[in-house]
């Protein structure tokens, strides 16, 4: 067929061939085409149509997405931290020790405690120590009046550290808990290794158990309990106590008295309070001074 | 055979070529558009569901809302004042409702502009393409961006009402000033809703997606208003009005919510406070967390300080007699804490948010001058054993350095008064008197005792640290003023009392914890002496304006002027206010005098005290049960003697000091 097809060679014979039915169906059918678009914008509508059926099958992207994904990530942080904080909450409200409390909170974390909680804690703890931690009369007055609001307990490097807030925020005391106390008080490994020479303040003052028991019985019967107020730790000691030392200096109104105790061949020391009047009679028992 | 005649040659050839080359684009761009298909972002359910993500507000110190955070209010359109809906199609996309995504002939001439006229742009996006670009895409210039958004736009279309996307694009379009769509935008500008907006307000805020920043109407009211004037012009050729009422229309000027700049990051105070809460929950939880968030500035005050400064700053301007319009301008910063907490009360760190967004209150590290004494004074008092009525000579005095030459300190004013007691040498800011003290005490107990009052800024360990040659910022100087105000005790400085989830539960809670630092009755001992500052020093201009509340303070001016301070406090509220340029020059005034710390910062300081305090009960210094006080005579130091009472001075002394030189520390 190809090989029959010649140029045509007069103008009449290119316009019969221009306006044959087949060109002019074509060139009708683009003219269609071309303006039907513009009208009805339909490459538009089948483009769109297109993209909407794959819409299933693209990513997530772009800046709205985006957006959506941060106010998701904002929430799973935040929800963390509440998570954690309620958790805190709840671990602290059953703790059965501040050092459990202690362990739980990582430094800068805080949670607060009811006073009924604290006071729980608190006697917990042997008289001694709890002693140390604050006075009972103080406790009283934070816990039992309306100076205290809350309680809040903050985790730190080595410890924690707690306070008492009143209404304002404001702190009205606050107690630090070194890790290495709360510790002690846990295992209770109230004496310190060694013997009574190792300490500072001592030196000069130290007297063979059965010498300072018998000095103490002589003293009148009320003032023995100024003399040895931490009874409940002594009594709570395994060992035999071999002497006792009698420190060189008051703070506050107190005497440090350092009692050597022999526990399976280990000497150890265990620290007690007592009234600096009480300890001056006493010394004068010991000296053979008292009347 | 004939040969074919030229001309039909050509045609033949142009023909086919055409017919070749429109074929090859078709599968081109279907090629393109199959390409291109697995890239494109899939498109939610609801366009306009997408864009509402939970915000975070923050409330002042009264419980009032100042500023929500990644809010975005979504309105629909029947809730959009007709009037802003023809204005926005007029200037963005008149044929919104009759193409189908793209407007064709547009894109064909945009596209025949970037092609051929080089350094011209046409924009030829439709509101559709606009808002898949908003919601989609970044902002970078690309062909392939723009025939991704192009796709996106036909998909758009196909699955949305005109309605659906209209009502979208209007409630995500960008206005300035922290306004995401039209009902903040709305309220940020008019302190109205939507549905209220009048034709001029319409068109007004019509012409800001184009630019937010440039037409700014805030900054730059006279240019928004040319930008609407031409929008009410192009509602006008598109025939949503008449003449009559565009005229009518232009005649007016909208009037606009002044106080409304200071939403969002329109002020200093909000943009340090999400800047801390940034740094505590990082940008995600801040900006769509939908957290609540308790600030401690108190808006009121907070107005008072931006007034006050800004009133203070003009008076500079007119002093230093700068033609208006000309920079640069002196610049400012105030920042006013709670004495017994360490709250801040106010903040505002420079004359303008949208001007310069600087925050020279926080973080401009500048010389406060004389301004640092009160810490010589007292670290002579805590290490010296020196008190108020110590007797020092004003003479000429040359401290040796070590490995540098000698430090010879000058007085203002360049003379010398000889003897008087360091309460006088404080009131009158006798430099050659600080010299003395320092080399006494060493640079080191200064540098300390700034530390402990909360200075956090390098300080060299130099003689010249005495006459405050180390730059700190506002803040640090408002807190460490404080701690006197205090006798003694320090609180930091904070930004916020506690921060909640969207549900009420407890993120962040502030605790106050007095910490003493200083000796309460050497605090004291410099408070009475900053008193007399206030009263007869060099900070007189305080009570000359009117302040007669009880208050204390010091000015600070350096060498050369470049910097003029004013700290002073009540018992209750403690003030710092810098005022200098912020490229470091002199300030001085017509007749070529300098503009020092008692006449540049001192009458802001009063101002903003005297509005600020309005109201509140006077409150006097509270006095540690340690401290007597004596009638000293100011040169000798002895206990005056009733002839001498006229010329006297009162001193505050600590149990176990006494004066005329008997002193016993």
């Amino acid at each position: 067929m190809i090989l029959g097809w010649y140029e045509p060679v007069t103008f009449q014979e290119w316009i019969k061939r221009t306006a044959s039915f087949l060109n002019l169906g074509l060139l009708i059918f683009s003219a269609v085409v071309f303006f039907s678009e513009f009208r009805y914008d339909w490459c538009e509508q089948l483009l769109g149509n297109f993209l909407a059926s794959t819409n299933e099958t693209r990513p997530e992207k772009g800046a709205i997405w985006e957006l959506g994904k941060d106010t998701i990530n904002a929430h799973q942080s935040l929800n963390k931290i509440i998570d954690r904080k309620s958790d805190t909450r709840r671990f602290a409200h059953k703790a059965a020790s501040f050092s459990g409390i202690s362990a739980r909170l990582i430094p800068g974390e805080w949670v607060i405690l009811e006073k009924e909680q604290f006071k729980r804690l608190y006697l917990s703890l042997p008289l001694t120590h709890a002693r140390q931690i604050m006075e009972p009369a103080r406790l009283i007055w934070l816990l039992n009046g309306e100076v205290t609001d809350r309680i809040f307990c903050e985790g730190l490097k080595n410890g924690m550290k707690i306070y008492f807030i009143n209404a304002e925020n404001r702190v009205v005391q606050h107690i630090d808990l070194k890790e290495n106390t709360l510790d002690a008080i846990a295992e209770k490994q109230y004496l310190e290794p060694g013997r009574l020479e190792k300490f500072d303040g001592f030196m000069g003052r130290i007297y063979p158990a059965e010498q300072f028991f018998k000095a103490v019985f002589k003293l009148p019967q009320e003032m023995i309990p100024d003399l040895l107020p931490d009874t409940d730790l002594l009594l709570d000691q395994e060992g035999t106590i071999l002497r006792i030392g009698i420190s060189n200096e008051a703070k506050d109104g107190f005497i440090r008295l350092g009692i050597e105790i022999q526990h399976r061949n280990q000497p150890g020391v265990l620290f007690v309070r007592a009234r600096e009047w009480a300890v001056w009679q006493l010394g004068l028992v010991l000296k053979g001074e008292h009347p | 055979m004939k040969p074919l005649p030229g001309i039909l040659s050509v045609f033949r050839f142009v023909f086919f070529s055409g017919m070749v080359i429109i074929c090859a684009a078709v599968i081109g761009a279907m090629f393109l558009v199959f390409y291109t298909v697995p890239d494109l972002p899939k498109l939610p359910r609801d366009v306009s569901r997408i864009i509402e993500t939970p915000q975070s507000i923050v409330y002042d110190s009264s419980g009032q809302v100042l500023m929500r955070l990644g809010e975005r209010e979504s309105v629909p359109l029947a809730r959009v004042s007709a009037d802003f809906i023809n204005a926005i199609l007029a200037t963005e996309d008149h044929l919104f409702f009759q193409h189908h995504g793209i407007n064709k002939l547009r894109t064909l001439k945009a596209l025949y502009v970037t092609l051929f006229r080089p350094g011209r742009i046409e924009g030829a996006s439709t509101i559709t393409q606009q808002l898949a670009k908003n919601l989609f895409f970044s902002f970078e210039q690309s062909y392939t961006r723009k025939f991704k958004e192009l796709l996106v736009a036909l998909q758009i279309e196909a699955t949305s009402s005109k309605e659906e996307i209209l009502e979208a694009y209007i409630n995500q379009i960008y206005f300035g000033a922290g306004a995401q769509g039209i009902e903040k935008a709305a309220n940020t500008f008019f302190g109205k809703s939507a549905r209220e907006l009048t034709l001029p307000e319409a068109a007004l805020l019509a012409g800001l997606p184009k630019s937010p920043t440039a037409y700014n109407p805030f900054v730059h009211y006279d240019r928004a208003m040319k930008r609407r004037d031409l929008v009410l012009q192009r509602m006008v050729n598109t025939g949503f009005i008449t003449k009559n009422q565009a005229a009518e229309a232009a005649a007016k000027a909208p009037l606009l919510r002044k106080e409304k700049q200071d939403a969002r990051s329109g002020s200093y105070f909000l943009d340090a406070l999400v800047r801390e809460l940034i740094q505590v929950y990082g940008e995600n939880v801040v900006y769509h967390g939908g957290i609540q968030v308790y600030a401690t500035v108190d808006s009121r005050l907070q107005k008072s300080a931006k007034m006050a400064l800004a009133q203070g700053l003009d008076n500079l301007d007119t002093m230093i007699a700068i033609p208006a319009g000309k920079t640069p301008r002196p610049q400012g910063a105030l920042v006013a804490i709670e004495t017994a907490t360490g709250a801040v009360r106010a903040l505002v760190g420079g004359r303008n948010y949208y001007n310069s967004e600087f925050n020279r209150a926080t973080r401009a590290r500048r010389q406060p001058g004389s301004g640092f004494k009160p810490f010589v004074y007292y670290s002579a008092f805590a290490s010296a054993g020196f008190h108020p009525g110590t007797v020092m000579t004003d003479q000429p005095v040359t401290i040796p350095v070590a490995g540098a030459t000698d430090w010879r300190p000058q007085n203002f004013g360049h003379r010398f008064r000889g003897d008087m007691i360091l309460k006088t040498a404080l009131t009158h800011s006798v430099n050659t008197i600080a010299a003395q003290l320092v080399h006494i005490t060493g640079p080191r107990a200064v540098m300390e005792t700034a530390r402990k009052c909360g200075i956090k800024s390098p300080l060299d360990d130099v003689f010249s640290i005495a006459l405050g040659t180390a730059g700190v910022t506002p803040m640090e100087m408002a807190q460490a003023f404080s701690v006197f105000a205090n006798l003694g005790r320090h609180h930091p400085p904070f930004l916020f009392w506690r921060v909640e989830d969207a549900f009420g539960r407890i993120l962040f809670e502030r605790i106050v914890q007095d910490r003493q630092v200083l000796d309460p009755a050497l605090s004291y001992q410099v408070v009475d002496m900053m008193k007399a500052v206030v009263e007869t020093g060099s900070g007189r201009t305080i009570k000359e304006q009117g302040f007669k509340r009880p208050c204390a303070g010091k000015t600070g001016t350096t060498d050369n002027y470049n910097d003029a301070w004013f700290t002073g406090f009540t018992p209750t509220l403690c003030t710092s206010v810098w005022t200098g340029f912020d490229r470091r020059q002199p300030m001085k005034d017509a007749n070529g005098l300098g503009i020092t710390g008692g006449r540049g910062a001192a009458p802001i300081w009063a101002d903003f005290m005297l509005q600020a305090l309005a109201g509140e009960p006077e409150r006097t210094f509270p006095i540690p049960e340690n401290i007597r006080f004596e009638q000293v005579d100011p040169v000798t130091g002895c206990q005056a003697g009733p002839d001498d009472i006229p010329k006297s001075t009162v001193i505050a002394l600590k149990t176990g000091q006494t004066v005329c030189g008997q002193e016993k520390p």
